[in-house]
């Protein structure tokens, strides 16, 4: 545990005084009371302590936080009140998850990097920011000259400023570039919401106002974009809303659904078709919405016509007059109904076409951007900071094609029409030369899928740049390691979508000043940036001397100055309204919500690929696939599926070291006794049982591509023959106890968005022994 | 006095790693408020209930009858029940008489345990000036603060049953759970029958638990105790 600082000690017992006990008498014999006025104090660490504010970067979704400052040491932390991302809307309490809580002991860990290193004699050594930022710059030149730009890769995500952007692409000059959304992390759902209208929107409903929820493949109370999602669900529940689940597995969420349906997995193409099918019969469609607003309709309901409750009973597992109930609850609520869907049918081989099949039906009931259903958020008029400046920034990468769509070598990957590059082609575009160089910001591929090949194509690259607060598989295999101080050491304007939130028709802004100085030797992202520019000779372009000054200028369009709205951590702008699409139409071709994808060039390109490729007939329009046309199925050698899962604990690699929520997360499972702070297997009792494994046993999960070692969890929480495992923990990630799941996967994907397949068929076995 | 709303609890253990920070307590160390996940039924009829739990402050404190070098105090200013750790002889007499296995023991073998926040760490609180309310500025308790469900509340019994559902208060005033805490009936649309599982766990004089424990959420102490009370 971290040494806190200089606070003065718990045990101090200063001003201690004894009253009269006459204050307040409880009410109910001896029963707590609470007395009222102003009585003389002990001080803690709190009482001397000073308030200052932050916005949770731990899954980056920016919660507000209120923090107790000690002496330069965050003694106390806990969320703010009425904030749009961390309460449930005005005049609610804000609160923090235990990811949030965690940040206070991430500000003072030991264990993070706190100096720059660079490879030298083939070693990291420990070098200041001059020669770090120089080292950086001479490696990059000599790229550059090499084998040109367009060889390096921008693989930064969940920066709190946008200037790696104009730094890789528009100064260096590379046009690739790995994000989360489409590339690792729900890409069949992601592409499916962009070429259908709706965009990334289609996670998030307008909890409070709505009447029906489902949350498909959603476990909302473990995972979620901000509390205000769980605390929405939670005031619609109180309102009377009706919550449906469905989910293989029993969640938190499924506990509190009035229907929980345990799906078989990667069904849910079936399950959406035969709800349109029961829409339609029943009249409960939206005619006028779907005549003005979509397009392709026709397609759709040639797609439905067969699709009975019945013949999806089969598939699916759901009792058919369930479905006909659900889908007529669903129908009748609307508009002021809403299906949230992110990772859980985003990632798998089939779930482009799955995702397209449920979002069909936000279409098909018109709820979209209207109260209670799915949203279209609008974030705030941030300013261009260079167009504010009037700096002529140059687009060096116009010119570059991306490696996918330039070579022959990759005319097997249909998605690069939509996607443009991948994230499992990475390491055999470093093995044919086409990519060479990296830079990463707390994004790490060894975790996001093909972790073996990855972890080979970082050691074959001329030069991998990373930016990081921990050692890890990664950062220990970089040639140049950048410590950045955490968001609570930083002036930071969050920029990253702030949109979507428990204010419903409110544009919103958040920000805080750094609460603390960096730990050791740490910099800012936008420093690191902005020095390894100043080495390259771009100065010029980026005249900012910090972010706060960069963030200021982010506001020209704004009342608010940076200081102001980080004084008070979060400020509610002007209102937006519904039904945005009756002025602006839909962000497609046909300026409609798109039913059929026929009109899209470069998807009608992938599929006719996949067709030749997989020798299935696909459509552009709403279409069942069967789990195992595009992706694998369980067989005698691996019969059971495997998927990741996430815990409210952590969020992927960044907050696994921290202590408290190890350590809760092994209480969670009832194994805090256990000497092993990994992941667990969750495995059902039918499984378990044949195999001799109960929990707190090390087992051993194998894929046709890989193995690992991991604790045993035996649970009826899971479907016989479905097993689970938290992801982020293990080989590559900075907390190595347990296994790193996506070490089972190699080259598997969504043809159609380039999203790993994280659907796995393994087998599983008992290590033997007395376990751990 | 705490009250509890099991279908607002979305299992998180934000109370419990709030608790551990506010109070400035390794990981490792035994948790002052737990949270256990009480599993009951067969996939796919499967129900888990997450109850948080800690000292219960109870008025008739058992933990202080037992205590032979009287250490532990029931407050008459404020109701919370404080331990002076000088006096405590780590006899651990209190952990068994503790319904809700509350009590925890560091390196030192001395008893801590949860002071409704009137201080920062363990053995803060004893001797101090009563609890004040927040807005007097009293500490806030870390747990009610930090709950994402706004399922945990604490304060004078009054207060509380204000916010109480009119069943749950019916209850209460009935005598449920020894009137030692507030707890809201399940909700009957999502966790039908999981009133007697969540009632066995924390009404530690009835006998016959229908629950099991997820394992019970610390080595000792904790859901397995008050299970089996």
């Amino acid at each position: 545990m971290a040494e806190r600082g200089g606070g003065p000690s718990l045990s101090r017992r200063s001003l201690l005084k004894t009253t009269g006990a006459a204050a307040g008498l409880a009410g109910l014999s001896g029963c707590v009371d609470f007395i009222e006025g102003d009585e003389d104090r002990d001080l803690g660490r709190l009482g001397e302590a000073e308030t200052a504010f932050g916005n949770c970067w731990m899954c980056h979704h920016a919660c507000g936080q209120q923090l107790q400052v000690n002496d330069g040491t965050i003694v106390d932390i806990s969320g703010v009140d009425g904030h749009p991302r961390g309460s449930a809307g005005p005049g609610t309490e804000g609160t923090l998850c235990p990811k949030g809580l965690g940040e206070m002991e991430k500000a003072h860990d030991p264990d993070r990097i706190t100096r720059p290193y660079v490879r030298k004699d083939g070693e990291l050594q420990e070098v200041d920011w001059d020669e770090a930022f120089a080292y950086t710059a001479d490696k990059l030149r000599d790229l550059a000259e090499t084998h040109g730009p367009e060889t390096f890769l921008d693989a930064s995500s969940w920066t709190t400023t946008n200037l790696h952007e104009v730094v890789w692409r528009d100064l260096y000059g590379t046009p690739e570039r790995i994000g989360r959304g489409r590339h690792v992390c729900f890409g069949g759902a992601h592409l499916s919401g962009n070429l259908m209208g709706v965009g990334a929107d289609m996670r998030f409903v307008d909890y409070q106002n709505s009447e029906y929820i489902i949350a498909w493949g959603r476990n909302i109370f473990e995972s979620f974009a901000g509390q205000w999602e769980p605390k929405g669900v939670l005031e619609a529940l109180d309102n009377g809303a009706t919550l449906v689940v469905i989910d293989p597995r029993h969640t938190p969420t499924a506990q509190k659904a009035d229907h929980w349906l345990p799906i078989e997995p990667r069904t849910d193409g079936a399950l959406a078709l035969a709800m349109a099918h029961v829409i339609i019969e029943e009249g409960l469609h939206d005619e006028s919405f779907i005549e003005e607003w979509t397009h392709g309709f026709e397609a759709y309901e040639e797609a439905v016509a067969d699709k009975t409750p019945e013949w999806a009973a089969e598939i699916t597992g759901i009792d058919a007059e369930l479905i006909r109930e659900i889908a007529i609850g669903f129908a009748e609520a609307a508009p002021a109904a809403g299906i949230a869907l992110w990772t859980g049918v985003g990632q798998y081989a089939e779930s482009q076409k799955a995702s397209q099949n449920v979002f069909a039906l936000n279409g098909l009931v018109g709820n979209i951007d209207r109260p209670g259903g799915l949203r279209l958020w609008q974030g705030p008029p941030f300013s261009d900071p260079f167009e504010v400046r009037d700096i002529d920034l140059p687009n060096n990468a116009a010119d570059e094609t991306p490696a996918l769509r330039k070579y022959d070598e990759y005319a097997d990957q249909p998605y690069r029409h939509t996607t443009g590059i991948g994230h499992n082609i990475v390491p055999e575009m470093v093995e044919n030369g086409h990519i060479r160089g990296i830079y990463t910001h707390y994004d790490n591929p060894i975790n996001d899928g093909n972790s073996e090949a990855w972890m080979n194509a970082l050691d074959e690259m001329d030069l991998v740049i990373t930016v990081d607060a921990y050692w890890s598989e990664l950062t220990r295999r970089a040639d140049v390691v950048f410590p950045e101080a955490i968001q609570l050491e930083k002036d930071t304007l969050i920029d990253y979508a702030p949109a979507w939130s428990a204010y419903h028709d409110r544009r919103w802004m958040t920000a805080s000043e750094a609460a603390v100085e960096p730990l050791g030797d740490s910099k800012p992202g936008f420093q690191i940036l902005r020095g390894i520019a100043e080495e390259m000779g771009w100065g010029e372009y980026i005249p900012w001397e910090s972010e706060a000054e960069y963030n200021e200028d982010m506001l020209a369009n704004v009342e608010y100055s940076f200081e102001e709205i980080a004084e008070q951590n979060y400020v509610i702008l002007e209102e937006f309204g519904y039904e945005a699409w009756r002025e602006n139409g839909f962000n497609t071709p046909t300026n409609a919500f798109q039913f059929d994808l026929d009109e899209m060039d470069a998807y009608v390109r992938s599929i006719e690929e996949v067709e030749e490729m997989e020798g299935v007939d696909l459509e552009t329009g709403p279409q069942w696939l069967p789990p195992g046309t595009l992706g694998e199925m369980p067989d005698e050698e691996y019969p059971l599926h495997f998927y990741d899962t996430r815990s409210v604990f952590f969020a992927f690699g960044a907050d696994q070291p921290l202590s408290q929520q190890r350590s809760q997360y092994a209480a969670r499972h009832g194994l805090k006794s256990a000497d092993y702070e990994g992941n667990y297997l969750t495995i059902n009792p039918t499984d378990a049982d044949p195999r001799g494994i109960e929990t707190g046993d090390m087992v051993t999960v194998e894929s046709a591509d890989g193995a690992g070692e991991l604790m045993a969890y035996v649970s009826e929480r899971t479907p016989p023959g479905f097993l689970t495992a938290e992801f982020g923990f293990g080989e590559g990630v900075p907390h190595e106890e347990g296994f790193n799941t996506m070490m089972l996967h190699t080259e598997g994907v969504d043809p159609l968005s380039s999203q790993p397949d994280r659907h796995i068929p393994i087998e599983v076995h008992a290590n033997g022994g007395d376990g751990a | 006095m705490f009250y509890f709303d099991p279908n607002r609890c979305i299992g998180c253990h934000a109370c419990s790693i709030s608790c551990k920070q506010r109070h400035d307590r390794d990981a490792d160390a035994d948790d002052w408020r737990t949270v256990t996940h009480l599993e009951r039924g067969e996939y796919p009829d499967f129900q888990e209930l997450p109850v948080s739990m800690s000292c219960m402050h109870c008025h008739d404190a058992p933990c202080e009858q037992v205590c032979p070098p009287d250490a532990i105090v029931k407050r008459e200013e404020d109701g919370i029940v404080t331990v002076n750790r000088d006096r405590c002889i780590g006899c651990h007499y209190c952990a068994w008489a503790c319904p809700y296995g509350a009590p925890t023991y560091g390196d030192d073998g001395l008893m801590s345990k949860c002071n409704m926040c009137l201080g920062e760490g363990p053995g803060s609180g004893h001797g101090k000036p009563p609890k004040q309310k927040a807005e007097d500025g009293g500490l806030k308790l870390s747990c009610v603060d930090n709950c994402v469900g706004e399922a945990i509340k604490a304060g004078p019994v009054s207060e509380v049953m204000e916010e109480a559902s009119e069943a749950a208060a019916r209850r209460f005033e009935n005598g449920a759970y020894n009137s030692r805490v507030i707890v809201e009936p399940m909700d009957e649309d999502s966790a039908a029958g999981m009133d007697d599982v969540a009632d066995a766990s924390i009404n530690a004089d009835d006998e016959g638990a229908a629950a099991i424990p997820a394992g019970g959420s610390d080595a000792d102490g904790g859901a397995s105790d008050w299970l089996n009370g």
